[in-house]
C-alpha cells in the first residue's frame, strides 16, 4: 500500500477568517504544515539533554543486565506473592468495599461556598462534583476539582511551628491557654472574606469574652465593590433573568464570580436550555465585555471593546452620561470616535431591555466604577427581587480592612494577633504595608493554614489547619443558601486544627485545644458548635440535621435582601479616581500600564503547591507550571521585542510554530513600577489593549538551587516541590494605592531566557472548520440569515462536497469469535441496548479547565512536571483548543480577534484509525461503540497516536506515576530514581480506573468505570423483581428493556463538573428520550472532520453569537470557523 | 598434511547440538513449571490465621454464603467478614477456643491480648490488577459461586480450585449456558442440574445444556467478550 498523505480540501472561497493559535502560526502559516502532521513536538520521543543521556545510556545496559541475570534466580517473578486481605474489625456502617459513597458537603470561598457532592471510597474522598439538589449550585470550577488533591500533598503543613522552627504541641497548649484565660487580653482576629454562620456566631461571643478584642478581614485580590453597595453588601446576579449584560472588566464566568453562573450559560443556547425549543436569537442573551486583556468572560463576548484598565472608568462614565446621569458629570469625556460608536448602540440596547439587563464591574476595578454601575443599574431599574441584581447582605460586615489592623498593631492597640485568613499577608498583601515588620511587632500572632507559607514563617506560631474536607464548618453560598461543610475522613495529621475549634479553644475557661475526635473519640468541639448554630437556624431534632447532612443545605436561608442606594462617597471617589485616572491618562509606550491580574491556576498564590492546577494550561496564554508578563503584539514591535519572543530558541528541534519545545526559551524583560523592579519573561498575547502589560500574580514564593534563572535562593521551606521555582512575584510591584493595575511602568529587555512551557501548539489538529461559529444575524453576505446558517452549519468547511468516504472494511466484527444468531458475522457495533454517546455546545464552552482537571481526578491521569510539558508529553485527556480568529477586512478593530475555545479529547469514531493500526489489538471496538483501550495489552508502539487525526491520544513516555517527574532528572534515573510521588498521595486514586505504567497509551474512554459500574447495576433490577414477585426464575420472562440504565443516569466526570453544561452523555437508543438525542438533532450539531470519514461518537454543537446589528463591527461577529494547516 | 583441527574435533558439533538442546529444554521445562497458570494458582491452600472451616459452616450449619459476604450482589468485591460478623456466633459459641483467639484479639475488648487490629486473612483467589472482576454482576444473572471457587462446602481449608486465567474466564463468556443456573439455586452449593430438571420438569427441555440454553434466552444474558468487559 502506497503511503497516503491526506489532503484537507481546499478552504473554502469567501471565508476569509484567519485562524491562529500562536504568534508564530499566525505570522507564518506556510511553516505549520510539517508541524501539523507529527503527533508530538519534533523530539518529544528523544532524549537530548547530555546529563540524561549520560545516565541513562550507561544504567540501561547496566540494568539490562543485571536484570536477565536475575531472572535465572528461579523465576521467582512468576511465583505469586503471598498477599492479606484486610477486613474491618469492626465494619463502619454504609460503608460497601469497592462502590463509592457520596456525601454532601461544600467548599468555602470568598465569593460564595461552593456546593458538592464528595466521592468517596472505603473513607477517601477522591473527587468533588456539584450537588444538584442545591439551590446555588452551578457546576464546580477547576479550583473546585483541584480541591481533592490539596488533602494528599506532600507540601500541605503537618507540624506546629514556633518562629518557623519545630514545636511540640504542649507549648502551643500552653500559648492557647495563656491567651485564653486572659480577657483583658488585647487580641485581634484575621479572617477570610467567605462567611461561615458558626464563627459569626462566635466573633460574638469572643467579642463578649474579650474586651478588647478586634476583628479584621482580609484577602489579597476581593477589592472594592463593597465602597458602592455598602458594608458588607454584594451584588448578586441572576442571569436567568438577564437578557443584556454589560461588563466592566468583570469576569464573572471564572475568576471573579457575581452569582450562579450556570443560567448565563443556558442563555448561550438558542434552543434554550433543554435544547428542544426552536431555534431563535432572541432566546439568547447578549454581552458586551469592556476589558484589557483577554479573560474567559471576554471570550465568551458578542461585543468586546479593549481598552487600557484605566479608561475602564472613562467608558463607564459615558454610558452614564449617555443615560443623562448626573454622576458621570466629572469623568472625562471619552474622545475616540470609534469607542462613541460602540458606545452609543449598547445604551440603547440596554434601554431597550431596562429590568432585564445588568451592569457588572470588576472587583478590580476602582470604588467609582462600581458607583457608576450600580447608578446605570439603578437607572434600568435592574435591582431587586426577581430582578437580574440583588443587593444582598452578607454576614462579613463591621469587620476590619488590613490597613485598620495595620494602624492598630502601630498604635499599640493589638498584642495578638490570630491569622486565619486563606491568604498570605506577609507575601500578598501591598507591598507599601510592609506587613512582615508589623507582625513582628506583635507579642504573640498565631497563623492557622494550610501551607507552611511566608506568613506562617513571620507568625510566632503557625498550627497546621484541616482540610475542608475533614473538619466541621458551615458556611454560605452565593446567595446565602446555609450549606453544610462536613469531613469525609479524620485529619490525616494529627496536629491539624481547624478555625472553629482553634476559636472554640479561646473561648473555652481552659484553653484546651482539642482538634478531631480527640483520644475518646468523642466529637470534634467543631460539631458541637455548628449544630449548635443549625439548631438555632432550624431546629434541633435529629430529623432535621440528618435531611441537612443528606441535602447539605438548608432551604429557605437567603441573604437579607436591601435597597442599594447611591453612597454618599460616590460623588468623591469618582471625582478621585478621575483625578488619578486623568493622570494615568492613556498610556504610551513610555510608560505603559500594567495589570496584576488573578491567575486562572494558583488564584491569589494560594495554590501553587497544586500540581494539577499548575500544570493545567492557562485559559488564554496556554502557560503552565509559570506566570509571564504578556503583551499585545503591537505593543511588543513598538517595544522592539516582538522578533525576540517568537524566535524559536532551538535550532535541532523541529521548529514548531511556536518554537515549543523543551528547549523554548522566552526572552526575560525587567519591568520597572512603583520604584520596584521584576524580571520576568514575556509572552505575546492577543486582543490585549495596546501599551499594557499584564501579569498574574501569585508566583514566585520559593526559589532554590535549581532555579532556571539561577535566582538567590529564598523562602525555600515556603513551598514544596511542586510551588518551589515557579514564575515571579508581581505583589512586590503592588502598593495599597496601585492594587490591581499600575502606570508609568517601563519595559527592558534583558540578556536572560527563561524556558517556558506553552501548550498551545501541542497535539495541533488541522483540518476544515474544526470549531464552527454562526450568528444570529443577517450579515449581508452569502451566509444568509440565521436560519439558513443553522442548517448550513453541517455542511460548513468542505463537509458539503465532500464525497461519501467508501471503506475497505466492511463495519462487521468477526464471525468466529462473536456469530450472530445464524452464525455469521455482526455489525461491531451490536449492543442492543447501550451505543454511548457525547455531544460538547461551543455556544455554551468557554474553555475553563474544570473539565481538563475532573477527568484528571476521576481518571488517575498523572502530573508529568514542567519538563515534560515542554516536551509535550502531557497527559491531559481532554486538550482545550484556544484558536483566536480575526477577519482581515474588519474596520473597526482588526488587532481585536476572536477567542474560541475547544475541548477535544477522544471521539470514539465508529471507524477509528487507531484501531486498525495496533499491532497487538490494544486497542479495539466494544459493542457499545467506546474505542477501548487495554492497558495490559499496549506495547508502546504509538501507532494508534500517529494515526489520529483528532490527537487525542497519550504516551506515558515515563512511568508518572511511580518516578517523582518534579526531581530534576529523576525520570530518567529509571529503578534508581525517587519512586513516590509524595507521601499520602496514592489515597487520591480512583481504584476502579488502571494507574498507568510506563510505556502504554491513554485516552479518554468516556468514563468507561462509571459505565460499566450503570450496566451492572441495572443487572440487578430483574433479579429483584424476579425474586420478589415469587414466580420462580425459569419461569419469568425478562425483557431487554429492564436491562438498559434509565434515561440519563450516567455522567461522565467532565460533565458533571461543566459549569456552562456544555457537556452532553447519554445512550444514542434513548435517542428520543435522552438529553443527548435532543442536542444531537439539533441543527448545530456537527461532527469534528466528518470529511474524513472516522464517524466520531463525539459531536460539537457551533457556537452562536448574539450580535447587536447596530454595532460597528456586528458584521464581523460570528464568523469563527476555524481552517486550520 | 597435518590435520588443522585435533581429533576431538569431530564430535563437537554434536556436542554443541546436545548443549543447545539441554539449555532448550531445560527452558521449556522451566517456564513450563514456573509461567503456567496450574502450578501458579490451582491448588493454592495456604494457612490462614484462623482455620476457618467452610464445610462446617455450610455443610453442616447450613448458612448461606451470603451472611458472611453479604455484599457480593451489590459490589464488585465479595467482601471478606468483618470481625464484628464472626463475633455475632462465636460471642455465644466456641468462645473458649484458642483457634478463635486472633478474633478475640481483634473485636473482644475482654480478652486480655485485644488490640482491636484488623484479622489478615491470606489472599487466596486474585484477578491481576488491571482486571475488573464483579461478582454482583454474576450472582444477579445466574452464575453460582461454586462455578469459580469449586466445591467450598466441601472444603476444611480454603483452596484456589479454578484456574481464573483468561481463557478460562472466555470460555463461560462464549457458552454461558453451560453454566447457568436459576437464580435461586445460585448459592446451592449441592444444585445439580439433572437432578433440578427432574424436580421441576421444564417444557421442551431435556438436557442441562437445554436448559442453560433456555436461561439463558430467559435472562437475556449476553456476556461479552471485548476488553472493556474487564480491563478499563
Amino acid at each position: 500500500m502506497s503511503h497516503r498523505i491526506w489532503q484537507h480540501p481546499e478552504i473554502p472561497a469567501g471565508d476569509t477568517t484567519v485562524a491562529w493559535r500562536s504568534a508564530r502560526s499566525h505570522d507564518d502559516p506556510e511553516s505549520l504544515h510539517e508541524w501539523l502532521e507529527r503527533q508530538l513536538p519534533g523530539n518529544a520521543s528523544q532524549m537530548t539533554d547530555e546529563a540524561d543521556l549520560e545516565t541513562s545510556r550507561r544504567s540501561f545496559l547496566k540494568l539490562m543486565g543485571a536484570s536477565s541475570a536475575l531472572a535465572g534466580f528461579g523465576l521467582t517473578s512468576c511465583r505469586r506473592p503471598e498477599g492479606y486481605i484486610v477486613p474491618y474489625a469492626k465494619a463502619p456502617e454504609w460503608v460497601i468495599p469497592g462502590k463509592a459513597t457520596y456525601y454532601a458537603s461544600a467548599m468555602p470561598r470568598a465569593q460564595g461556598a461552593t456546593p458538592m457532592v464528595v466521592t468517596t471510597f472505603e473513607g477517601r474522598p477522591t473527587l468533588v462534583a456539584p450537588n444538584p439538589l442545591h439551590p446555588d449550585a452551578s457546576g464546580t470550577d477547576a479550583f473546585a476539582q483541584a480541591s481533592v488533591l490539596d488533602l494528599y500533598a506532600p507540601s500541605r503543613s503537618r507540624n506546629i511551628l514556633k518562629s518557623g522552627k519545630p514545636a511540640s504541641r504542649n507549648d502551643l497548649n500552653a500559648a492557647i491557654t495563656g491567651l485564653a484565660t486572659d480577657p483583658s487580653a488585647k487580641i485581634g482576629f484575621l479572617f477570610g472574606t467567605d462567611d461561615c454562620p458558626t464563627r459569626t456566631r462566635l466573633v460574638k461571643e469572643l467579642a463578649t469574652k474579650y474586651a478588647a478584642a478586634k476583628f479584621y478581614q482580609y484577602e489579597a485580590l476581593t477589592g472594592e465593590s463593597s465602597a458602592a453597595l455598602g458594608d458588607g453588601v454584594k451584588g448578586v446576579a441572576d442571569f436567568s433573568k438577564t437578557r443584556r449584560i454589560l461588563s466592566l472588566d468583570c469576569d464573572f464566568v471564572a475568576t471573579d464570580p457575581q452569582g450562579p453562573v450556570t443560567p448565563f450559560f443556558d442563555g448561550r443556547k438558542p434552543e434554550g436550555k433543554n435544547g428542544d425549543a426552536k431555534p431563535d436569537g432572541d432566546m439568547m442573551n447578549r454581552l458586551y465585555v469592556v476589558e484589557s486583556a483577554y479573560s474567559l468572560t471576554g471570550g465568551m463576548a458578542d461585543h468586546r471593546l479593549r481598552v487600557a484598565p484605566s479608561q475602564v472608568l472613562l467608558v463607564a462614565g459615558q454610558i452614564a452620561r449617555e443615560f443623562g446621569l448626573s454622576h458621570a458629570k466629572g469623568v472625562n469625556d471619552i474622545t475616540d470616535a470609534k469607542q462613541l460608536a460602540w458606545i452609543k448602540p449598547l445604551v440603547d440596547d440596554l434601554k431597550s431591555h431596562a429590568g432585564k439587563s445588568l451592569v457588572l464591574a470588576g472587583s478590580r476595578q476602582p470604588a467609582a466604577v462600581h458607583h457608576l454601575a450600580l447608578a446605570i443599574n439603578l437607572a434600568l431599574g435592574n435591582l431587586g427581587a426577581g430582578k437580574p441584581l440583588a443587593a444582598m447582605q452578607t454576614e462579613s460586615h463591621d469587620l476590619g480592612s488590613l490597613s485598620t489592623l495595620m494602624a492598630d498593631i502601630h498604635d499599640g492597640s493589638l498584642e495578638s494577633l490570630v491569622l486565619l485568613t486563606a491568604s498570605n499577608p506577609v507575601y500578598d498583601a501591598p507591598s507599601d504595608f510592609k506587613f512582615q515588620l508589623a507582625l513582628a511587632k506583635l507579642k504573640t500572632s498565631i497563623h492557622l493554614g494550610e501551607r507552611a507559607d511566608a506568613t506562617a514563617h513571620a507568625s510566632t506560631w503557625h498550627i497546621p489547619a484541616t482540610h475542608y474536607l475533614e473538619s466541621w464548618a458551615d458556611t454560605r453560598s452565593v446567595r446565602g443558601t446555609y450549606t453544610m461543610v462536613q469531613p469525609m475522613i479524620l485529619p490525616l495529621y494529627q496536629n491539624c486544627v481547624s478555625e472553629l475549634e482553634l476559636l472554640l479553644a479561646l473561648l473555652s475557661d481552659s484553653g484546651n485545644l482539642l482538634s478531631g475526635e480527640g483520644n475518646q473519640e468523642a466529637p470534634s468541639p467543631a460539631y458541637l458548635a455548628v449544630r449548635k448554630t443549625f439548631a438555632a437556624l432550624a431546629d434541633d431534632t435529629d430529623t432535621a440535621w440528618k435531611k441537612f447532612l443528606r441535602d447539605g443545605f438548608l432551604t429557605d436561608t437567603l441573604y437579607r435582601l436591601i435597597e442599594p442606594t447611591m453612597a454618599k462617597s460616590a460623588a468623591a471617589d469618582i471625582a478621585d479616581s478621575n483625578i488619578k485616572t486623568g493622570k494615568a491618562g492613556v498610556p504610551g509606550i513610555d510608560a505603559l500600564q500594567v495589570i496584576f491580574a488573578t491567575d486562572a491556576s494558583v488564584y491569589d498564590g494560594r495554590w501553587i503547591d497544586n500540581a494539577w492546577l499548575q500544570e493545567s494550561p492557562d485559559p488564554v496564554s496556554k502557560l503552565t507550571w509559570d506566570n509571564a508578563a504578556l503583551i499585545a503584539p503591537k505593543t511588543a514591535k513598538e517595544l522592539g521585542i516582538y522578533d525576540e519572543i517568537i524566535a524559536t530558541e532551538n535550532p535541532r528541534a523541529l521548529a514548531s510554530p511556536d518554537g515549543e519545545a523543551q528547549n523554548r526559551k522566552s526572552p526575560v524583560i525587567q519591568v520597572t513600577v512603583n520604584g520596584a523592579s521584576l524580571e520576568i519573561p514575556v509572552l505575546v498575547s492577543f486582543g490585549q489593549a495596546e501599551n499594557t502589560l499584564v501579569i498574574p500574580l501569585g508566583y514566585g514564593q520559593g526559589i532554590d538551587k535549581h532555579d532556571a534563572l539561577h535566582r538567590e535562593p529564598s523562602n525555600q521551606t515556603h513551598v514544596g516541590l511542586v510551588g518551589i521555582n515557579r514564575g515571579f512575584n508581581a505583589y512586590a510591584l503592588r502598593t495599597a494605592a496601585t492594587s490591581y493595575f499600575a502606570t508609568g511602568v517601563t519595559v527592558k529587555l534583558t540578556e536572560k531566557r527563561y524556558p517556558v512551557a506553552l501548550t498551545q501548539e501541542h497535539h495541533a489538529m488541522y483540518g476544515r472548520a474544526l470549531a464552527r461559529e454562526v450568528s444570529t444575524m443577517d450579515a449581508d453576505d452569502d451566509k444568509g440569515g440565521f436560519a439558513e446558517q443553522l442548517a448550513n452549519v453541517s455542511t460548513q468547511g468542505n463537509d458539503a462536497h465532500a464525497p461519501p468516504n467508501l471503506s475497505l472494511y466492511e463495519p462487521k466484527g468477526s464471525a468466529f469469535w462473536h456469530p450472530g444468531p445464524e452464525g455469521q458475522a455482526q455489525n461491531h457495533l451490536s449492543d442492543p441496548l447501550h451505543q454511548w454517546g457525547l455531544s460538547i455546545d461551543l455556544s455554551a464552552c468557554m474553555g475553563c479547565n474544570a473539565c481538563l482537571v475532573a477527568c484528571q481526578a476521576e481518571n488517575n491521569i498523572p502530573v508529568v512536571g514542567k519538563e515534560q510539558v515542554a516536551r509535550g508529553r502531557e497527559m491531559h485527556w481532554i486538550r482545550m483548543d484556544r484558536y483566536y480568529t480575526s477577519q482581515p477586512d474588519n474596520p473597526f478593530d482588526a488587532d481585536n480577534p476572536a477567542f474560541v475555545p475547544q475541548p477535544v479529547a477522544c471521539m470514539q469514531c465508529e471507524a477509528a484509525p487507531c484501531e486498525t493500526v495496533c499491532p497487538v489489538n490494544a486497542t479495539v471496538h466494544t459493542e457499545d461503540g467506546l474505542n477501548a483501550m487495554a492497558y495490559n495489552r499496549c506495547i508502546g508502539t504509538r501507532y494508534c497516536a500517529n494515526n489520529c487525526p483528532y490527537k487525542a491520544r497519550r504516551f506515558n513516555f515515563f512511568d508518572y506515576n511511580k518516578r517523582n517527574p518534579l526531581v530534576a532528572h529523576n525520570l530518567y534515573q529509571g529503578p534508581l530514581g525517587k519512586t513516590a510521588i509524595g507521601d499520602p498521595d496514592h489515597l487520591q486514586k480512583n481504584p476502579n480506573v488502571t494507574v498507568r505504567m510506563r510505556g502504554v497509551m491513554e485516552k479518554c474512554t468516556y468514563c468507561v468505570q462509571r459505565l460499566t459500574d450503570a450496566v451492572i447495576r441495572q443487572k440487578r433490577a430483574p433479579n429483584q423483581q424476579s425474586l420478589a414477585t415469587g414466580i420462580p426464575s425459569t419461569d419469568a420472562d425478562i425483557p431487554s428493556s429492564t436491562l438498559r440504565i434509565p434515561v440519563d443516569s450516567v455522567k461522565t466526570a467532565c460533565q458533571d463538573a461543566c459549569p456552562a453544561a456544555a457537556i452532553t452523555f447519554g445512550n444514542l437508543l434513548d435517542h428520543e428520550t435522552a438529553s443527548l438525542g435532543r442536542t444531537k438533532r439539533i441543527d448545530r450539531n456537527y461532527d469534528l472532520l466528518h470529511y474524513i470519514g472516522t464517524h466520531p461518537r463525539t459531536s460539537y454543537l457551533a457556537r452562536v453569537k448574539n450580535p447587536n446589528p447596530e454595532m460597528p463591527d456586528a458584521k464581523y461577529v460570528g464568523k469563527s470557523t476555524i481552517h486550520m494547516g | 598434511m597435518a590435520n588443522t583441527f585435533p581429533r576431538w574435533c569431530n564430535l563437537l558439533p554434536l556436542k554443541i547440538a546436545f548443549c543447545l538442546l539441554s539449555v532448550a529444554v531445560g527452558l521449556c521445562a522451566a517456564f513450563y513449571y514456573g509461567a503456567t497458570p496450574k502450578t501458579l494458582v490451582v491448588g493454592y491452600q495456604p494457612a490462614q490465621p484462623i482455620p476457618f472451616s467452610h464445610k462446617i459452616h455450610i455443610d453442616q450449619l447450613g448458612m448461606d454464603c451470603r451472611y458472611c459476604h453479604p455484599f457480593v450482589e451489590v459490589s464488585g468485591h465479595a467482601n471478606v467478614p468483618s470481625a464484628s460478623t464472626c463475633w455475632n456466633c462465636h460471642q455465644h459459641v466456641q468462645l473458649e477456643s484458642p483457634r478463635l483467639a486472633p478474633l478475640r484479639k481483634s473485636i473482644d475488648p475482654a480478652y486480655p491480648g485485644y488490640d482491636g487490629k484488623p484479622i489478615e486473612w491470606v489472599r487466596v483467589h486474585k484477578a491481576p490488577d488491571y482486571v475488573y472482576f464483579n461478582h454482583s454482576a454474576h450472582m444477579n444473572r445466574g452464575v453460582s459461586c461454586q462455578s469459580c471457587h469449586g466445591n467450598v462446602n466441601q472444603m476444611d481449608v480454603i483452596t484456589h480450585d479454578q484456574p481464573l486465567s483468561m481463557g478460562w474466564c472466555l470460555a463461560c463468556h462464549r457458552s454461558p449456558e453451560n453454566f447457568l443456573r436459576p437464580l435461586e439455586e445460585v448459592y446451592r452449593m449441592d444444585y445439580n442440574a439433572q437432578s433440578f430438571l427432574t424436580q421441576h420438569p421444564q417444557p421442551g427441555v431435556q438436557s442441562p445444556r437445554e436448559f442453560g440454553l433456555k436461561l439463558k434466552e430467559r435472562f437475556k444474558v449476553n456476556p461479552k467478550t471485548t476488553c472493556t468487559t474487564c480491563h478499563r
